[in-house]
């Protein structure tokens, strides 16, 4: 213990380096952490969180008995989690291997370049391109077609759009994490494939998926961990918050924010933040513990 | 993952036949650009189209007719628009120097060997990536025990410090700088403080840069924080301003019983379609024009930030 002190007290200069940081992430992320206690709690703001009263498990009854909204945007979060990063990952693989394959590279470069942009534009910015394509009257999509699809009010149609949007928001972006991968291959390997008598779908199937594996796992595994949470901006924004599409859009942080806004429900909000919390936490280390024993060298923590 | 030196750029060309199949391969490429180019290209149109061609025809790559009304029309928010302009700059600029400050002196000092509280601090780090609070406790926590409704503190320090970004900038100090150098300027009597501002941050510049770079797309691009912290006319910012123009959209829609006679009054700002869409481009633009010139940095830097440390 002594010698800890020391070695602190030798290093003075360097907690205080550490100490804005340490500051920061202690009141704007800790502190919230044990404001979810208030999910055992009947709030009132008078009260605040600290004072008010406990209620034990109240707040998770009432989630039990409005089931069908909690059931809905958890279906909704996980469905949107599973499609995201199915298809994310499959067409930024898939978009990276072409780009890396295509030899005019100039071309590519200047290709990238646009891909990437979208990813810059804020949500809400996009709803009001969304709009414009799919709009009922002035839609460039119900133009083009010569109909009057009513999209802000099909909400059937919705994970189709809203998959559409995040593909083209993030796949360009996405890709260059494995493009840079794929940069590090050896360019002999292809090279011996070459003489062997490989043709270009076998080097990619031998060469370039298998150096892509370990950049998969680990972006796989950082994303399971927010496997509750959501791209608020896309189900808030591009939807417009519209009531009509909540059974197809609404997804929990959508809802979260929308009960911050109409000041109603904390205990209900609070109970579901909690779940919401701890699910990511039991996948997270679920994840990291599948990791470390099959590839440790990959793994988080 | 590959330790070779990570090359940002693209892969070195290999010796490859340009034959029929690199075309079909061009091809698909292209769409895929158009996929994610046109939408924007829409935007620069629709905000140069004439007010009546979106309403006749709506909207359309190839307009009727030209207009430059939607962009005069911007100017009528006038000093608002100035004013968001400078707020969003504002938190942007303070928000990605305080944040690349702070987190590469943490970054540095956890990444001193020997220095025993590092283990306490990088499980301190890593913890909210694991576990939230979520969003409500933060806006109660914010607003009634710290006071900072309608404060630019919450457009600035909840995106300040992410782990991620901490790590990425750890990652570079131990792969990229020789530790030599930092013992070296020690042996020459530089103090710690001198050392990590005239040895370390310089050398750090591709991976601030990175870094950077991103946290400033996130603090241009941020709404939620706006709109659920900030009240007041002169800390609103541009995406603020974009979701206040949606919301009275949304307005005149949904109250139709609107008398013809008050929307006539209103008319000053009922949003029109070529006005929205010179705000959106407006909001965006400046981002669009930055990016290419910060392109090679941030692939470095997200490259970098693969790397587990």
């Amino acid at each position: 213990m002594k010698a800890f002190l020391q070695n602190t007290w030798k290093h003075r200069a360097h907690v205080i380096m550490a100490l804005p940081v340490f500051l920061i992430l202690f009141f704007i992320m800790y502190v919230p952490m044990a404001g979810l206690v208030m999910a055992f709690k009947n709030f009132d703001y008078s009260k605040g969180i600290w004072g008010s009263d406990w209620n034990g498990l109240e707040n998770f009854k009432f989630l039990i008995t409005s089931k069908s909204i909690f059931l809905n945007m958890t279906k909704n979060t996980l469905m949107y989690y599973f499609i995201f990063t199915a298809v994310g990952t499959f067409l930024n693989v898939v978009l990276a291997i072409a780009i890396d394959q295509f030899v005019f590279k100039r071309v590519a470069k200047t290709m990238q370049t646009l891909m990437i942009i979208p990813v810059f534009i804020s949500y809400a910015a996009v709803q009001f391109i969304v709009y414009a394509f799919i709009s009922t009257d002035t839609g460039i999509l119900n133009n083009a077609l010569g109909m009057d699809i009513r999209f802000y009010s099909e909400a059937a149609l919705w994970p189709y759009i809203l998959t559409i949007v995040k593909i083209w928001n993030s796949v360009g972006y996405g890709s260059v994490l494995y493009m840079s991968v794929l940069a590090g291959i050896d360019t002999e390997l292809y090279e011996a494939a070459e003489i062997d008598g490989a043709n270009k779908w076998q080097q990619i199937w031998h060469i370039t998926l298998p150096a892509l594996i370990p950049m998969i796992t680990v972006m796989l595994l950082l994303s399971v961990g927010s496997v509750m949470r959501s791209d608020t901006g896309l189900f808030y924004q591009v939807t417009r918050n519209s009531g009509t599409l909540y059974s197809t859009t609404q997804v929990i942080d959508s809802y979260v924010l929308n009960a911050i806004f109409k000041n109603s429900n904390f205990g209900f909000v609070a109970a579901t933040s909690l779940f919401q919390s701890v699910i990511g936490l039991l996948m997270m280390l679920f994840a990291n513990g599948m990791v470390r024993k099959i590839a440790p060298e990959n793994s988080l923590f | 993952m590959s330790k070779k030196k990570a090359n940002a750029d693209l892969a070195p060309s290999r010796k490859e036949k340009k034959g029929i199949g690199q075309y079909i391969l061009g091809f698909f490429l292209l769409l895929y650009t158009l996929f994610c180019a046109l939408p924007v290209v829409l935007v620069i149109i629709a905000a140069f189209t004439d007010e009546a061609a979106i309403n006749a025809n709506g909207f359309s790559f190839f307009p009727e007719k030209w207009s430059l009304a939607g962009m005069n029309s911007v100017l009528r928010y006038g000093k608002q628009l100035l004013v968001s302009y400078g707020v969003t700059i504002f938190i942007t600029v303070a928000g990605t120097a305080l944040g690349l400050l702070v987190m590469s002196m943490f970054a540095y000092a956890i990444s001193r060997p020997e220095f025993r509280l590092a283990k306490f601090l990088s499980v301190f780090l890593l913890i909210p990536m694991l576990f939230n609070g979520g969003q409500l406790s933060g806006y109660i926590v914010f607003t009634s025990y710290y006071g900072l409704k309608d404060s630019l503190w919450l457009l600035i320090l909840p995106l300040c410090v992410s782990t991620m970004n901490v790590i990425i900038l750890r990652t570079y100090i131990v792969n990229s700088i020789p530790s030599e150098l930092m013992e070296a300027a020690k042996i020459d009597g530089a103090g710690e403080y001198r050392t990590f501002f005239q040895i370390t941050l310089p050398l750090l510049k591709p991976s601030l840069a990175a870094v950077g770079f991103m946290m400033a797309t996130a603090y241009w691009n941020d709404w939620q924080n706006a709109l659920l912290y900030i009240t007041s006319n002169e800390k609103k910012p541009l995406q603020l301003l974009l979701v206040n123009i949606q919301k009275s959209i949304e307005f005149l829609l949904n109250n139709s019983n609107v008398p013809a006679s008050a929307r006539a009054a209103m008319g000053g700002n009922i949003p029109q379609y070529s006005s929205t869409m010179a705000t959106v481009l407006i909001v965006i633009g400046p981002i669009m024009v930055v990016y290419p010139f910060f392109q090679k940095y941030f692939v470095k830097g997200l490259t970098v930030g693969s790397v587990k440390g």
